[in-house]
């Protein structure tokens, strides 16, 4: 039965708890506030990837919108911070609830679209969204400021406020929150949602034909997903003290999100995980040592890996790991349906 | 509003929007008969772009005259990257699971080198070249006036997009290409090979790009990273006027290009796409089809 666990998801568990009690040491060891940089880097883009993961992973449907989702997380916050001076600990969940709305609200109308037109509709959403607030000086009285961007303003060391001295904290933070992307999706995975998410993967008319109201788990897991992804676009604004339109709705990251995702592997709680290690560490070295010859190297070289892995690992990276771990390979589509 | 101001803003988009309909026409070609979404489509009219600029820049090619060296090249370009990148997942794809949005990722990686790889030899300038007679228009009365360079691409995107259907309609390797989209595997039944076709098509789609750059260098400025807009924008035209179909394609353009040109007159020119895409999502809820949806 599909219900079971595999052996080597039992074996994964306490691989996975290892590591992430290694990365908890981590700061104990490096103090140079440019790897924390990059660590944190590599967390954020392994955090986004698993909300993104979420909804498009267990479904199959391309959303190439989720950074507007980040972008109102962030907005939001920060707006609530500077005008009000709520502090973003409880900006943050108003943001992700705030997300959570559009997304489902787009998302309702959107998931009657399948395949290629859902994802450019996803984009022609979230392209809205950039462009408005890009123009967009002030609204209501809230100030937006247009394409230069919102700042969050300074107040020094106070944990309270979101706001500390050295990258450590944020550290902490972020890997406190991939741990709990993790967990939810495992969850997911693991719940009677997720096996009708992947039904509806397999074939949706067939799963409608069983029984399952698509509709609904598919809006559910959007709902999961763009709250998720809210919460991290908060983070964001937090860690850099500034968001921009360009930054932090733009296509780009979007396709920075789905790419980790692909790469590493979608459907599965691991693979946006792996795909953010793999992609962002060489993403931001060669931005680093390279940068300043040849601007732009590190996405020529997220293209090639893209390439490489719809070539000749269409699963993404984790594949082949599973294989070494032992687990016999299940082909996608053909349990699904009868688990559901 | 002052009815003459409008006037030339629905005439400049007319003029705009055929050539938006005319980049928009590999796109759907490419759709239609392979079922890929392109989405390195803007990255390839970048190419377009830059080769004839080069060719004025150093060695003072017309670039009209460039069109016989940036179409072959950007035919090739998309012959060699559907050959070598593409058409292994064609290959699998009976054997697998369908995944009908690995090409438009793959595509996507396509796109993303392209776009870098420009901007890491020619850097984030706008680049543009000044014709002699750039400058001059036709007038129409004392106020209207179409440049002519523009008034050229204009022209000329319609006897693209007339070429091609023709070429569609009645040329042996047209009617093959026609086929291939309507039903892969009889084609190859009676003897086409499909995936020979599927090349052409790719390195034709990619082609009339680069004709279209050759026509926009003289009014337009190039970055490596202006593709992705070109990009969005033809598949909005693509949807609007109905997958597949040419007249379709060249109507959505001319919407297009009227409705942001029209809307630039109430907001600022960049809001103004914000239109567009409100059009877009309109169509693809209550007209899925297109205003002319048919088959190639």
């Amino acid at each position: 039965m599909a219900t079971q666990p595999g052996r080597s998801t039992r074996a994964a568990v306490p691989a996975i708890a290892a590591a992430f009690a290694f990365f908890a040491l981590v700061p104990l060891f490096v103090s140079d506030d440019y790897y924390l940089h990059v660590l944190v880097h590599v967390l954020f883009f392994a955090y986004m990837a698993s909300a993104w993961n979420v909804v498009c992973g267990y479904t199959g449907q391309l959303s190439l919108g989720h950074s507007a989702l980040c972008g109102i997380g962030g907005y939001v916050s920060t707006l609530l911070f500077i005008n009000t001076g709520l502090t973003p600990w409880v900006g943050m969940l108003v943001g992700a609830v705030a997300a959570t709305g559009v997304g489902v609200l787009v998302g309702w109308p959107c998931f009657r679209l399948r395949g290629p037109y859902f994802a450019l509709t996803t984009i022609a959403f979230a392209e809205i969204l950039r462009i408005w607030t890009d123009n967009t000086e002030e609204i209501f009285g809230i100030e937006l400021r247009g394409a230069q961007g919102l700042s969050v303003p300074l107040k020094g060391h106070v944990p309270a406020l979101f706001q500390f001295d050295g990258k450590v904290p944020y550290f902490y933070i972020i890997l406190a929150m991939l741990a709990g992307v993790m967990l939810v999706t495992w969850w997911m995975e693991r719940s009677r949602m997720g096996y009708y998410l992947k039904a509806i993967r397999g074939d949706q008319d067939a799963a409608e034909a069983l029984g399952v109201n698509s509709i609904r788990y598919l809006l559910s897991a959007m709902a999961l997903s763009s709250f998720l992804t809210g919460l991290g676009g908060s983070f964001y604004a937090q860690f850099f003290r500034y968001v921009n339109p360009e930054r932090i709705m733009g296509l780009d990251l979007s396709i920075e999100f789905a790419l980790m995702g692909i790469v590493g592997g979608q459907g599965t709680v691991l693979g946006p995980v792996l795909g953010s290690f793999l992609l962002t560490p060489a993403g931001e070295i060669t931005r680093a040592t390279l940068g300043g010859r040849f601007p732009g190297l590190h996405l020529v070289i997220y293209g090639m890996v893209l390439i490489l892995s719809m070539l000749f690992l269409p699963k993404g990276l984790i594949e082949p790991l599973r294989r070494l771990a032992g687990r016999k390979r299940v082909p996608a589509g053909r349990d699904e349906p009868a688990a559901a | 509003m002052d009815p003459i101001i409008l006037g030339i803003a629905v005439v400049n988009g007319i003029v705009v929007g055929g050539l938006y309909g005319a980049i928009a026409v590999g796109l759907s070609l490419i759709f239609g008969v392979m079922r890929v979404i392109n989405f390195a489509h803007g990255s390839f009219l970048m190419i377009g772009l830059f080769i004839p600029f080069w060719l004025w820049q150093l060695y003072g090619f017309n670039p009209y005259l460039s069109i016989l060296v940036a179409a072959p090249a950007l035919f090739g370009l998309g012959y060699a990257v559907q050959a070598v990148l593409i058409a292994p997942l064609y290959k699998r794809e009976r054997a697998m699971v369908i995944e009908p949005l690995s090409a438009l990722m793959l595509t996507a990686g396509v796109g993303l080198i392209l776009d870098n790889v420009t901007f890491m030899f020619f850097g984030p300038d706008y680049r543009g070249i000044t014709l002699e007679f750039a400058s001059r228009a036709l007038w129409v009365g004392d106020i209207l006036n179409i440049n002519y360079t523009r008034g050229i691409a204009f022209l000329a995107s319609l006897v693209i997009a007339a070429g091609l259907s023709l070429f569609l309609a009645y040329s042996d390797l047209g009617r093959s290409i026609r086929s291939t989209a309507q039903n892969r595997d009889a084609a190859a039944l009676c003897g086409i090979n499909v995936m020979r076709i599927y090349n052409v098509t790719f390195g034709l789609g990619c082609a009339i790009l680069g004709v279209v750059g050759c026509l926009m260098i003289p009014f337009y400025l190039v970055s490596p990273h202006i593709g992705l807009a070109f990009g969005v924008r033809s598949f909005i035209t693509v949807v609007l006027g109905g997958i597949g179909s040419i007249p379709g394609c060249i109507l959505g353009g001319l919407i297009l290009g009227v409705v942001e040109s029209v809307a630039a007159q109430f907001v600022t020119a960049s809001s103004a796409s914000i239109f567009s895409f409100i059009i877009f999502i309109l169509v693809l809820f209550f007209k899925p089809t297109g205003l002319l949806g048919m088959r190639v």
